[in-house]
């Protein structure tokens, strides 16, 4: 019964779980992988114990017991935590390399973000084009966001899309955006940012190429 | 036992009494045993953890449902910060460090701790700290920029009123005590040892608990530099963290992490300690994996440093750097599945009774290595990208510290119960207890790891509905309540212990460890004698341990001196080398927490003036306590013909407060590095770093102070040399002719200081110059003082040739002053004009 | 002066090294970007990442080393054998740690 419950529970419009993007997607499948095997050592770990605590030893002499030591310390203490490490780098050094911004940026769409108490300023630079809690980008393709802070530090995270990337005053960082599929996805500040914390939201809409081009002609008149 | 027998019993343990005991009544509060104020520790630490736990409850209870308005999101801000600030500084640290005072005297086989008055002091400042951090709640104006307190949302332009003062004075205040405790435990534990405790006979919970105190040692002196430089920010306008001023905010995210992440160890290194302790008495077998075990505490204690940027992983810092971080990270896992396989092991090979503190230990370990597994996960930092700053981490972090502290804790407290009480726990409201905590934090917590993931931030006070997070967020409020209800179930089962619980036999649990052989309830001496030690497991070996103790057959039962006595041994073998006299009950650490809550209090509400009376109060205060030493008549008056086999230790060149004092140094240069790391940061990285033109500071008036403070050191060495030789001719002329020319360095570089062209409320570059000449120049002066006041012990017969060790002690502060005055000197002024300005 | 392998000080002298590996390994990253940062095409293949990982495999080959010493020597009594075999420990796991800590630099580019 648990386990449907939480599967149907993966949705929402800010879950991990139900991805839309690149990013976003291979951390699901990290999430998921990794749960799995979590779950199996604790319940093996915690299996091993209470069997341990209800075993008669029977008579255990001290070089009985170093052996015991020795198995269960080098195989639980070393082999276990080694082999699950190496293996977890090994799916996450690629995955965290894909995430990377591109080393060659001349193509990619650039977006400005600067967060402010408690709203996102949004600019176009090459566009000259300046939004609100909203951006807007071509789906199938990572566009650049540069996020950046005037006030204190906040976050700019996409749930669906890709992970979080702090906005710091004086400093402007990086992060790849990349929509795999139309639609708007909702965005959070994801850092505590003082009294409005709680509802400095806002959207990411990912249109077809085509339609991207008619949006960015459409807000440049409009910004005129 | 014969009449005869008791009777002498008697009168040895009045004998002892007389001398060991607390005053009566009020005057209780001069009180210094080592078991009192374990007590009062760990009494205050659990009256916040209620008052932080009602915080708790009122932030579930406004997240129990979407867009709830039952508590604004002003006041909300200020729950959170200050159940995270009360929980980790005014519950975990204290309560674990009154535990370790308490118990480490009596597992080590000693009578007190080596510095008993300090034990007096830091739990003082425990107190009034804790009480001027929770009056900011009573009077709503407390911190609510959450407990690891980002920059600039602390600031003064975000934060203006004075909630983040409350919250920097206060913690640094309360931080006085843990570094108090973090260096007297250290020295106990090294220096006195029953005689024979060598290093690998010590119970293991002592291994944690030196760990504990080591990575204090280390570990709180970033936080408590990050403290002073925001205090300074905030109340001069220095722009250590503003990036206008050079300037950089992550300053003090690294600053504080560098404390921060080893403080998690901190807390649960001494409650694996209890598993540690408890696991082999109730399997009835020693320990599997002894030495596996001290590999692991120590691996922990260093490792545990290496981590602190995996709480930064998305400020944006290099991708390489995450690495290395996040494989330490991971590898941090390594220690503590030895640890895990190690006390599996002992389990697998004995024979297990079951009893409630075992039952703790089991719902410590389904709780701990969940917590432990999402925290490897956190460590990947591609995962950690989506789930940072979300429910995920409030989950994971419940999970380690309630798991790994919270139920160990709870399981050493029932387990003794009857070492403090006489009386053994009851089973039914305890079993009740546990299941009701257990499964309520459960409740709670499980299913907020999947809130997290489906993308709720943490710290929000409200959320819209239909994000999936409704149903998972009223489980949890539900969840917290249930677990309230089961830590009510264990509060009043303690309480009714004390009246209806059985009367405990003679080491009830069948421990091997020395504390079950002080009497239960202990006595304020601990032991009558203090037996040799041949084993690490004593009171399994020699079961009549505790009555030949108790009847006076073993060492240092001779108490008509009237001082406090306990041996002072070898830090390796444990073998005697000296007695230790202990002073004993006293105001003064009273009257000096104080003078230093009127610092807090008046610098609090900006009455400076007020502020520097009580700096001086406190000087004096302290100075004034350190006068009853040595050949004091309050502290051990010269004899003739008294006994040198083993000497006291005041009279030899080595002892507790030589050690105390290195390691402190330790502590201050941990301080001193952070600034350096500070500086060299802010150069590398800040910003809108900007360096000002020319010479600031005369160079040449510099290094003429300093050339004056090195002829002082070296007119200090001389003497302390010719002391140790036994020679003690012309030892005050030398004491104030240095004390003299440490006088004459601070007047020089004083002068420097006023001539020279600093802007410290415009530029970080300046401000950071002004903290470190004030560092210098304070440490100058205390040697220089101190030194005076060598050279007028001397006169007074307190220091000399047959008691030499105040000088011994006194030493390494001078080496410590003039080689950090030489190392800014090249750090802080030559560096950078070989640097040159930055582009 | 060194004192003799079986001195406690083996106990935590591999960690120390450890500790001052990883100092300078992060500090000489840190300098190294803010002084003369290597191009971000370059990928892994820089002159900081190759110092980086010259530092890292000798501090290794060091601890390695010093478990090997302390493998090898036969203790003469049980608190001999207790600081040699805990050392053994200490020494292994650091040079693990440095090796393991360390390798990244042949995959990311240093700056980025």
């Amino acid at each position: 019964m648990f386990i449907p419950m939480l599967l149907s529970g993966c949705g929402g419009p800010l879950s991990t779980l139900d991805p839309a993007g690149p990013a976003a997607a291979s951390a699901a499948w990290l999430w998921w992988a990794m749960f799995a095997f979590a779950t199996v050592v604790l319940i093996v770990v915690v299996a091993l114990w209470l069997y341990a605590m209800r075993r008669d030893p029977g008579d255990v002499t001290d070089e009985s017991a170093q052996r015991v030591q020795n198995r269960w310390i080098v195989g639980g203490g070393f082999v276990l935590p080694l082999v699950s490490i190496t293996a977890l780098l090994a799916f996450g050094i690629p995955a965290g390399h894909n995430m990377m911004p591109l080393a060659s940026d001349e193509d990619v769409l650039r977006i400005d973000v600067t967060a402010h108490r408690w709203w996102w300023e949004v600019s176009y630079p090459e566009e000259g084009i300046a939004l609100n809690n909203e951006l807007h980008i071509p789906v199938g393709v990572p566009v650049h966001v540069h996020v950046t802070s005037e006030d204190v530090i906040h976050s700019f995270w996409v749930p669906r899309l890709a992970g979080k990337l702090d906005a710091i005053p004086g400093r402007t960082n990086v992060l790849r955006l990349q929509a795999d599929e139309t639609g708007i996805f909702q965005g959070k500040c994801a850092e505590f940012c003082g009294a409005g914390h709680a509802h400095m939201d806002f959207t990411v809409e990912a249109h077809p190429q085509d339609d991207f081009d008619d949006w960015l002609e459409e807000a440049l008149q409009s910004n005129d | 036992m014969t009449e005869a027998g008791t009777e002498e019993r008697q009168a040895l343990h009045q004998r002892l009494e007389r001398v060991w005991a607390n005053p009566p009544g009020w005057r209780s509060l001069a009180a210094v045993n080592h078991t009192t104020i374990g007590l009062r520790f760990m009494a205050t630490g659990v009256v916040f953890f209620l008052i932080a736990g009602v915080m708790a409850m009122l932030v579930r209870t406004q997240l129990a449902l979407p867009a709830q308005d039952i508590i604004s999101p002003d006041v909300y801000n200020q729950l959170f910060t200050m159940h995270g600030t009360v929980m980790m500084f005014l519950f975990a640290i204290p309560v674990l460090e009154g535990m370790a005072l308490y118990m480490i005297p009596k597992l080590i086989g000693a009578r007190d701790l080596v510095f008993p008055r300090i034990s007096s002091l830091g739990y003082y400042c425990y107190l009034f700290g804790g009480l001027i951090i929770l009056s900011s709640m009573v009077l709503g104006m407390a911190p609510d920029s959450g407990w690891f307190m980002y920059t600039p949302l602390s600031s003064a332009e975000y934060a203006p009123g004075p909630g983040s003062d409350f919250w920097l004075l206060g913690i640094t205040f309360v931080e006085i005590s843990a570094m108090a405790a973090g260096i007297e435990l250290t020295v106990s534990i090294l220096r006195s040892r029953a005689n024979g405790m060598s290093l690998r006979r010590m119970p293991i919970f002592c291994w944690y608990i030196l760990a504990m105190a080591l990575m204090i040692v280390f570990g709180f002196p970033p936080l408590i530099l990050a403290s002073v430089l925001l205090e300074l920010e905030r109340a001069v306008g220095m722009p250590f963290f503003e990036v206008a001023g050079g300037g950089d905010p992550i300053l003090w995210q690294h600053l504080f992490w560098l404390f921060g992440h080893p403080e998690v160890y901190i807390i649960f290194l001494p409650a694996a300690g209890i598993v540690s302790t408890l696991i082999p008495v109730f399997a009835q077998r020693p320990i599997v994996g002894y030495r596996w075990l001290v590999l692991a505490i120590i691996l922990t204690g260093f490792i545990s440093f290496g981590l602190w940027v995996h709480h930064m992983f998305t400020i944006g810092i290099p991708k390489l750097a995450q690495a290395f971080f996040s494989v330490a990270s991971m590898l941090v896992a390594v220690p503590t599945a030895i640890q895990v396989f190690a006390w599996l092991a002992t389990l697998w090979t004995g024979r297990v009774v079951y009893s409630l503190p075992m039952l703790w230990i089991i719902g410590f370990l389904v709780v701990f290595v969940c917590g432990g597994l999402t925290g490897v996960m956190l460590a990947l930092v591609p995962f950690n990208w989506q789930v940072h700053d979300t429910h995920f981490v409030v989950a994971h972090l419940h999970y380690v510290l309630v798991g790994g502290m919270l139920f160990p804790l709870i399981a050493g407290f029932y387990y003794w119960l009857p070492h403090l009480s006489g009386r053994m726990p009851t089973r039914v409201l305890g079993n009740w207890g546990f299941w009701l905590t257990f499964i309520g934090f459960n409740v709670t917590f499980l299913l907020m790891h999947l809130t997290g993931l489906l993308g709720m931030p943490r710290r929000v006070y409200t959320y819209e509905p239909g994000l999936g997070w409704d149903w998972l967020n009223l489980l949890s409020s539900v969840g917290g309540f249930i677990m309230a209800a089961g830590i009510a179930m264990i509060i009043l089962d303690i309480a009714l212990h004390f009246r209806f619980g059985r009367p405990a036999p003679r080491n009830p649990w069948g421990a091997d460890t020395l504390e079950w052989a002080t009497g239960t309830p202990p006595v304020s001496y601990n032991f009558a004698s203090l037996p040799d030690l041949r084993t690490r497991h004593p009171l399994w070996e020699s079961p009549e341990l505790p009555d030949t103790i108790a009847s006076g057959e073993h060492g240092l039962t001779d108490v008509s001196h009237g001082r406090r006595e306990i041996y002072g041994s070898d830090a390796i073998t444990g073998k005697v080398r000296h007695v230790i006299h202990l002073p004993g009950n006293s105001w003064w650490p009273l009257f000096a927490a104080m003078g230093l809550a009127l610092v807090c209090v008046s610098l609090l509400v900006r009455v400076y003036p007020l502020a520097l009376v009580g700096v001086v109060s406190a000087l004096v205060f302290l100075l004034r306590w350190s006068w009853e030493n040595g050949a004091h008549p309050s502290a051990a008056l010269l004899v003739h013909g008294e006994s040198h086999d083993p000497p006291l230790h005041s009279r030899t060149t080595d002892g507790p407060g030589l050690w105390g004092m290195v390691v402190t140094l330790m502590a201050n240069g941990t301080f001193y590095l952070s600034l350096i790391f500070g500086w060299l940061y802010l150069w590398t990285a800040s910003p809108g770093w900007s360096v000002p033109e020319g010479e600031q500071i005369a160079l040449w008036l510099v290094i003429a102070s300093g050339l004056a403070l090195t002829a002082a050191w070296m007119d200090f060495e001389g003497a302390v040399r010719a002391l140790r030789r036994g020679v003690d001719q012309g030892l005050q002329r030398r004491f104030w002719r240095a004390g003299l020319l440490g006088g004459g360095h601070v007047a020089l570089l004083l002068w420097a200081l006023r001539d020279a062209s600093l802007a410290p409320t415009a530029l970080a570059h300046d401000a950071v110059l002004l903290v470190m000449l004030v560092y210098v120049l304070g440490h100058g002066g205390l040697a220089a003082l101190l030194t005076v006041l060598q050279a007028v012990r001397v006169g007074k017969g307190y220091v000399g040739r047959h008691v030499p060790y105040e000088p011994v002690v006194v030493r390494p502060f001078w080496v410590y002053t003039v080689g950090i005055f030489w190392l800014s000197v090249a750090v802080f002024l030559l560096l950078p004009m070989a640097w040159g300005t930055p582009a | 002066m060194i004192p003799g392998w079986t001195h406690p000080v083996h106990l935590f002298a591999g960690l120390v090294i450890w500790s001052l590996w990883f100092v300078a390994l992060y500090g000489g990253l840190s300098v190294g970007c803010a002084v003369a940062p290597p191009a971000a095409e370059q990928g892994a293949l820089t002159w900081l990442n190759g110092g980086l990982l010259m530092l890292t495999l000798v501090v290794t080959a060091l601890l390695a080393y010093a478990a090997w010493r302390c493998w090898r020597l036969a203790p003469a009594g049980d608190a001999q054998r207790f600081v040699l075999r805990v050392a053994v420990g200490v020494y292994l796991v650091s040079a693990g740690s440095t090796l393991a800590v360390g390798l990244p630099v042949i995959v990311y580019p240093p700056c980025v």
